[in-house]
């Protein structure tokens, strides 16, 4: 039988993202995928020489919309290092909340379209409602509901008394069961896992291979997680248990992702509950001197890591940075081998992509 | 989370007998980021297999042009500073900021090593590591579309992001930013504006 190929994107695959997938079928089966990126390539690192060291926090927030407060975080550790400026206690802490609020939300985001896609649009929008929740915490306590602007470099840009805290509390208490609840019926509703089991397969050995992070790797029976293997801010004082999955489906990796968001609600109330007083970031800023060094963290989608040189002057000399999705797309070619067409989009969501991450 | 393997250092001594640097440092939550420059580029193979034996991870791959230090001693007269010579990379290569530096940056169960190799401007090439990682592939077609390098034996050598149409080697050009933008900003809209009006009428 003969194949042939046909389009799946550059425009709404799953999300609202452009990503151009050559697939050749047989039939209902791909054959094999030829992926075109660019689309969204906006030169952020070349702009990032020619912006100075501290404009930087603002432009690499807006790299990326989900892991907006990850991008900052990670770049701040970096230059924090360069000019050895130890971080406050209680900024480690804040910058935890900070993370964690945002995992949640990015996490239920990734589920929420995982229903969407298989059909089951009453759980989407429920799960979407859920994450509203979240939305809520980040505008309450950041003011703004993607980009929180939480990091400086020394410290966070924000701080939470005692009605801060409560608030958040509260929120958590109302979040809490409703996402028990939630993680039940995607493990145990027949229509999803009908539709999600046994789909869009990364083996361990395959993951290992593609050298894959986050959720992705863990679905994948590999228990790597920054938070735990190259501790940061407050983590090597809190208790993070890593989530794995073993089948490396696309139903592990929707569980994966609701099992952290139930974790990060445990890692939110610890904060709270050991939240140190004190500064929470310098008076003044500083002249960072030349230097270089690798910092990396967990972002929502798994390890994102910068490599920063400085040449003593107000402009970096160098910053690259790897997004955790960047190598995603190599697995995607291996999870949509032999797969059905009416899959395609689940499986390339499965891997919570991100495109404005991976291209900059 | 796990410190660096005690024999790491000596093992890559052995696997690059053309020489390196090594050094490290941990900070205090005990995570540790080291480095380690190759003097000589065909080590580097080798060196990436015995970190593959090693459990390592390929995490990224940096390039870039490192600037020599700048003089900042106010004594010194402008003459002086320029006739110095620009320091030089252990490969004798000069750092003056035409050098090519690539740093493999490789996880070792939380740990970061950094392997490093210099090129020179225009000759220099380095063998594609994707036969040990597969996922050096878009690490590696990156580099050689936003630098003048070569990655020799590399299974899809293609543009990754950047379409043909745009030159080579962007990140060794000054791109000013109303052509980065495509004039979406700046003035040049406007003038795009009113050329364009004007040729109507």
């Amino acid at each position: 039988m003969s194949t042939y190929t046909i389009p799946v994107g550059p425009l709404h695959v799953a999300l609202e993202e452009p990503m151009y997938f050559k697939v050749e079928v047989d039939g209902e089966t791909v054959r094999s995928v030829d992926i075109t990126a660019g689309h969204a390539h906006r030169g952020v690192e070349y702009l990032t020489t020619k912006r100075s060291i501290y404009q930087n926090v603002t432009l690499t927030e807006r790299i990326c919309s989900l892991c907006s407060n990850s991008h900052p975080e990670a770049y701040c550790m970096a230059i924090e290092t360069i000019a050895g400026i130890e971080l406050p206690q209680r900024a480690q802490y804040l910058r935890v909340i900070a993370g964690e609020i945002k995992r949640i939300a990015s996490h239920l985001f990734n589920v929420a379209i995982q229903a969407h896609l298989v059909g089951f649009d009453s759980l989407f929008m429920h799960v979407m409602e859920t994450r509203e929740i979240m939305q809520d915490v980040k505008e309450t306590l950041f003011g703004n509901r993607m980009e929180i602007g939480a990091n400086t470099i020394g410290g966070v840009r924000f701080d939470l008394d005692a009605d801060g805290l409560a608030y958040l509390d509260a929120q958590l208490a109302r979040l809490q069961p409703i996402l028990d609840d939630i993680i039940t019926h995607y493990r145990t509703n027949r229509s999803f896992i009908d539709r999600t089991r046994g789909i869009g397969v990364l083996t361990h050995a395959q993951a290992l291979d593609c050298g894959v992070v986050g959720p992705v790797a863990r679905a994948s029976g590999i228990a790597y997680d920054v938070r735990v293997k190259a501790p940061y801010n407050a983590y090597d004082r809190l208790d993070v248990p890593v989530q794995t999955g073993t089948d490396g489906d696309v139903w592990s990796r929707a569980i994966v992702r609701l099992s952290e968001a139930r974790v990060s609600i445990d890692i939110l109330r610890q904060c709270a509950a050991d939240l140190p007083a004190g500064e929470t970031g310098p008076r003044e800023r500083q002249i960072i001197p030349a230097g270089q060094t690798v910092a990396k963290c967990e972002a929502p989608r798994g390890e994102l890591i910068y490599y920063v040189k400085t040449d003593g002057s107000p402009n970096p000399e160098r910053v690259k940075w790897r997004v955790p999705s960047f190598m995603n797309w190599g697995a995607l070619t291996l999870m949509l081998a032999e797969a059905k067409v009416a899959d395609i989009a689940l499986i390339v969501n499965s891997v919570d992509p991100c495109i404005s991450c991976t291209e900059r | 989370m796990s410190a660096l393997p005690a024999d790491l250092e000596p093992r890559l001594r052995t696997a690059a007998p053309g020489g390196c640097a090594f050094s490290q440092t941990t900070n205090a939550r005990g995570v540790t980021v080291a480095w380690c420059e190759l003097a000589d580029n065909a080590d580097l193979f080798a060196a990436a297999t015995l970190l593959k034996e090693m459990g390592a991870r390929l995490s990224t791959i940096s390039a870039l042009q490192p600037r020599p230090p700048e003089d900042d001693d106010e004594d010194d007269d402008d003459a002086k500073a320029k006739d110095a010579p620009p320091p030089v990379a252990l490969s004798g290569l000069p750092i003056d900021g035409k050098t090519y530096q690539i740093l493999y940056h490789f996880d070792l169960d939380g740990s970061t090593l950094s392997l490093s190799v210099f090129l020179p401007v225009d000759a220099g090439t380095v063998p594609s590591l994707t036969p040990l990682f597969r996922n050096a592939d878009w690490p590696e077609r990156e580099l050689m579309e936003i630098y003048n390098l070569r990655i020799v034996n590399h299974p899809d050598p293609r543009r990754l992001f950047l379409d043909e149409s745009i030159e080579p080697a962007v990140l060794e050009r000054l791109i000013p930013f109303s052509t980065l933008v495509n004039a979406a900003s700046t003035k040049s809209l406007w003038e795009k504006i009113i050329e364009h009006k004007e040729a109507e009428s």
